[in-house]
């Protein structure tokens, strides 16, 4: 592997390690009413 | 608070833009521009040929033909050498399209005389019946020139005095004919495909009156716009006393005469139907 | 706050009504090229002939209808997701003055032949420059009410709003820097491949930044008001807001395959093409769950059966589209009526339907009324699908019949049929793709006819119900 195909390589994986860590921050139990909270939030508004 | 969240949710969303725009927009300049894909022979446009281009783009051509052909048997046979990169680099913009309502014209220079375009593009169906291409009959007025010099220096294209000299008294027609004639032809790919007949030629429906009813047909579908349909001529030359062996009109029918408009018919016809249009042009007389 | 008297509403009815407007001339026009097509004794050389019209069709339908109804849905939305009186009423009055300036311009000068020949980006400069001054004014006024916004967190479909705010910002400037030669002509500054690159680069994205992230901002917001029962997931809604808007900007080449752009390029394309179900049928299922318990809503409230079948369209345009990305599969349809095919299962099928839906929903509100006739709001909705679905289906065979005769050989190698062959084949199609025009037509007519009772004659709201 050239240098080229290594560092695309950790590019992948680093925006892969970003897309997994927004799954995870938004599905953690912390998040859980709270990321929820706008949906019921919508239907009584106007 | 709440503005602070806002300002930094557009800037997070304009860099996950970025990302896919930065390797599959910015990036492929490099990849392009590689002088490797560089070809010595592609020129830039004449002033002729660059205003045929305007009106072409002013016509929206480009709503209807494409400007490429693609590394397929389909696209090959049926209009010639695919296209390469380099091919390309003076065209701004570039017209390749995206819906074939009509033909490719990426190799169209070359392939009829400009006598048959004039007379195409004023009246479509006169040549080919059932087009649906629209009469551009109109483009026969006077060029505007006025702007030409002002186009050829913003796009950094080479031209003598003697090159905007030639576009006076000329029609959009000549110009667009002058463009037609110009696409494609930057690479000598017409040479290099000129179809090789090898061996003997023999007319296998020799004195076989059962194909003429398909000979004709033929003729009607693919000549008639050029011999007439009469065979009395047109374009090109009356078929009416044609008199040479079976072989030759083989030849030229199959291969073209390149160089004085007849095109070739080999990959779109085959031999089989090439053999009996031939037969009809010889039978046809005595029957 | 009084909220009915503080939402500034005005201009959301003159954008409602003006995309009207310029949604029916984008089906007169495009029955009239679908005309063309088949008769072209109808081209009227030199205005009105098909090269002319058709960018004056797809202009019409994507910014004159799509974007002036979005600019009218978004105002609507943002001011009641933020519980926020839009910033400056006065600059969106503005607005709707140069928008429909700007539209008829656009038709103007593309039938005059000023046109810069890149699809969706074929408005000349100065035209251009309008848009980009339009498309500042709409943002800064958008973003600066959500900014002043009174709830914290934004619901889904702000981010959607958001997204193409800025999106369409980058997409317009990049693809549109030309070289001026006069008032009326310029050069793009890109020459051959890459400006191919970058025009499907922006091409692909017009759909996502215009036809898709906008309509699904409508969709997460009208689904709920209309069912009564919140989305399912904004979880699931935010996860997939982000990959959409991440695996978009890769793939426009799809646009472009096997043609001279680097092969690399192209196949990024048709992975991230694949890739781009997931995101697209994850809004999907939000809706359909969303319905859980709810399905007999689609026999009883015309607004679901407007919106389901609208998200059921997007879920079928989105498995459609990769399968198009695909090279193998591009071989074969690229350059045919297949694309049509697609194309209006988007437009007319998913946008268009999610567009009647908000109208439906926003216009009584507005109005005080109450929707002048379901019933015909039912006969709207049977004859706009049905046109449709023939659009859709007659253009896919047609597009399947010429392909294969385009790649039919014989055995000597040679080709079977010549191109005036392929194309003498595709008329009655094309005939047919005109009847489903006109049955579309006559669903819009039906629709406006509607809304205009509705505003002139419709009952008023009682009181309790009144918004
Ligand atoms: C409505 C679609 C349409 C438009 C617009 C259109 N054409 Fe055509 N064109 C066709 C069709 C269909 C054919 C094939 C039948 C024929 O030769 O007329 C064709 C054929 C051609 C051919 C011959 C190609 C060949 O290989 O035989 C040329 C050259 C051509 N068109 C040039 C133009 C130019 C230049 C313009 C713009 C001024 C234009 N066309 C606009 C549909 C169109
Ligand atoms: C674009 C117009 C065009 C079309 C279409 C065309 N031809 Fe020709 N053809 C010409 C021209 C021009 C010449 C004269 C060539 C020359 O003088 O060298 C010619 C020459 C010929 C000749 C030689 C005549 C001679 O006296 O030597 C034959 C035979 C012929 N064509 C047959 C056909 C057949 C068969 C077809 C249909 C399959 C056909 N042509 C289609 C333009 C055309
Ligand atoms: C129902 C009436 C309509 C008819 C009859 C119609 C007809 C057509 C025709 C004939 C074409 C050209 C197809 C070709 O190149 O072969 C076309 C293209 C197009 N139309 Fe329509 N149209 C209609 C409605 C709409 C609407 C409402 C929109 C947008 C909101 C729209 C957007 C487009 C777009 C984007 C294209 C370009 C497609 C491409 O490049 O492949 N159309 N239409
Ligand atoms: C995952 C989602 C999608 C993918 C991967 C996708 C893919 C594609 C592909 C590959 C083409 C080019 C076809 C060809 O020319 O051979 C295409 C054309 C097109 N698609 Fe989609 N599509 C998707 C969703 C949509 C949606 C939701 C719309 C909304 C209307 C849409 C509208 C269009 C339009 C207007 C064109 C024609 C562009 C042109 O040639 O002018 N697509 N799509």
């Amino acid at each position: 592997m050239d240098l080229a195909s290594v560092y695309y390589l950790g590019v992948t994986f680093l925006l892969f390690g970003i897309f997994v860590a927004i799954v995870v921050r938004t599905y953690s139990r912390k998040n859980r009413e709270r990321g929820e909270d706008p949906k019921y939030r919508m239907m009584h508004e106007d | 608070m709440t503005e602070r969240k806002m300002v930094v949710f557009l800037i997070a969303a304009t860099c996950v833009f970025l990302v896919g725009t930065i390797v599959t927009m910015v990036v492929p300049f490099k990849s392009i521009n590689d002088p490797k894909l560089k070809i010595a022979t592609v020129k830039p446009y004449t002033p002729l040929q660059l205003e045929g281009r305007d009106i072409y783009i002013r016509e929206g051509c480009n709503n209807c033909h494409t400007q490429t052909v693609r590394p397929l048997l389909a696209d090959t046979e049926r209009y010639g050498e695919y296209s390469k990169t380099g091919e390309f680099v003076y065209d701004q913009p570039f017209l390749w399209g995206s819906r074939r309502t009509g033909p490719d014209l990426a190799r169209i220079g070359g392939k009829y005389p400009d006598a048959w375009h004039e007379k195409h593009m004023k009246d479509p169906q006169s040549m080919v019946p059932r087009s649906n291409m629209p009469k551009y009959a109109f483009l026969t007025h006077p060029l505007d020139t006025s702007l030409t010099e002002k186009k050829m220096k913003t796009l950094g294209f080479p031209y003598t005095q003697a090159d905007l000299a030639a576009c006076q008294g000329k029609t959009e027609l000549d110009a667009m004919v002058a463009y037609l004639q110009k696409l494609g032809t930057d690479i000598p790919w017409r040479e290099a495909a000129k179809t090789q007949l090898v061996g003997e030629l023999k007319n296998p429906f020799l004195d076989n009156v059962t194909v003429l009813p398909e000979g004709k047909k033929i003729y009607d579908a693919n000549c008639a716009q050029c011999h007439g349909a009469d065979l009395k001529g047109g374009v090109g030359p009356s078929l009416v006393d044609i008199d040479k062996p079976d072989a030759d009109i083989f030849t030229t029918v199959y291969a073209g005469r390149q160089a004085t408009g007849m095109p070739a018919f080999g990959d779109t016809l085959g031999k089989e139907r090439t053999w009996k249009v031939v037969t009809f042009l010889k039978l046809r007389q005595r029957h | 706050m009084d909220q009915q008297q503080g939402y500034a509403d005005d201009v959301v009815k003159g954008f409602i009504l003006w995309s009207m407007v310029w949604g029916l001339v984008t089906v007169l026009i495009g029955v009239l090229i679908s005309l063309q097509l088949v008769y072209p004794q109808l081209n009227l050389p030199p205005f009105l002939t098909y090269g002319r019209l058709r960018p004056v069709h797809t202009n019409a339908g994507i910014f004159g209808w799509g974007i002036g109804s979005f600019m009218a849905f978004f105002f609507y939305i943002t001011q009641r997701l933020t519980k926020t009186r839009l910033w400056s009423p006065g600059l969106a009055r503005v607005q709707l003055w140069l928008f429909n300036v700007i539209i008829a311009l656009a038709a103007v000068t593309l039938l005059a032949g000023m046109n810069r020949s890149k699809e969706y980006a074929e408005l000349e400069w100065p035209v251009a420059l309008l848009v980009v001054v339009l498309w500042v004014i709409f943002s800064v006024n958008i973003i600066m009410t959500i900014a002043k916004r009174k709830e914290e967190q934004m619901y889904i479909s702000l981010w959607y709003i958001l997204a193409t705010l800025v999106g369409v910002a980058v997409l317009y400037l990049v693809n549109n820097v030309s070289i001026p030669v006069s008032l009326f002509k310029s050069y793009s500054a890109y020459a051959g491949a890459n400006d191919a690159n970058v025009q499907w680069w922006y091409g692909h994205n017009a759909v996502a930044m215009v036809l898709t992230t906008p309509p699904l901002a409508l969709f997460y917001y009208y689904l709920p008001k209309s069912t009564g029962v919140p989305i399912y997931s904004h979880r699931m809604g935010v996860i997939a807001f982000w990959s959409l808007i991440f695996m978009y900007l890769w793939t426009g080449a799809h646009h472009l395959l096997w043609t001279p752009v680097p092969d690399w390029v192209q196949t990024l394309a048709m992975g991230f093409s694949v890739m781009l179900i997931a995101p697209s049928w994850a809004s999907v299922f939000n809706g359909y769950f969303s319905m859980e318990g709810q399905w007999n809503q689609m026999r009883d409230n015309y607004l679901v059966k407007f919106l389901i079948f609208a998200i059921t369209f997007y879920g079928l345009q989105t498995l459609q589209g990769p399968s198009q990305a695909v090279r193998t599969f591009s071989a074969f349809i690229h350059y045919t009526d297949w694309v049509p095919g697609h194309v209006h299962m988007g437009t007319l099928g998913w946008v268009s339907l999610v567009i009647f839906a908000g109208i439906y929903y926003t216009i009584p509100k507005l109005y005080g009324r109450e929707i002048y006739s379901v019933g015909l709001a039912n006969l709207h909705f049977w004859l706009a699908v049905t046109g449709q679905i023939i659009f859709s289906i007659t253009m896919w065979v047609a597009g399947v019949q010429q392909a294969s005769m385009l790649h039919a050989s014989n055995p000597d190698g040679s080709l079977h049929y010549s191109f005036m062959e392929t194309l003498i084949e595709l008329y009655p199609y094309w005939t047919w793709r005109s009847i489903a025009g006109i049955i579309y037509l006559a669903s819009l007519l039906v629709f406006l006819y509607n809304i205009v009772k509705t505003i002139s004659a419709g009952k008023a709201q009682p009181a309790e119900q009144k918004a």
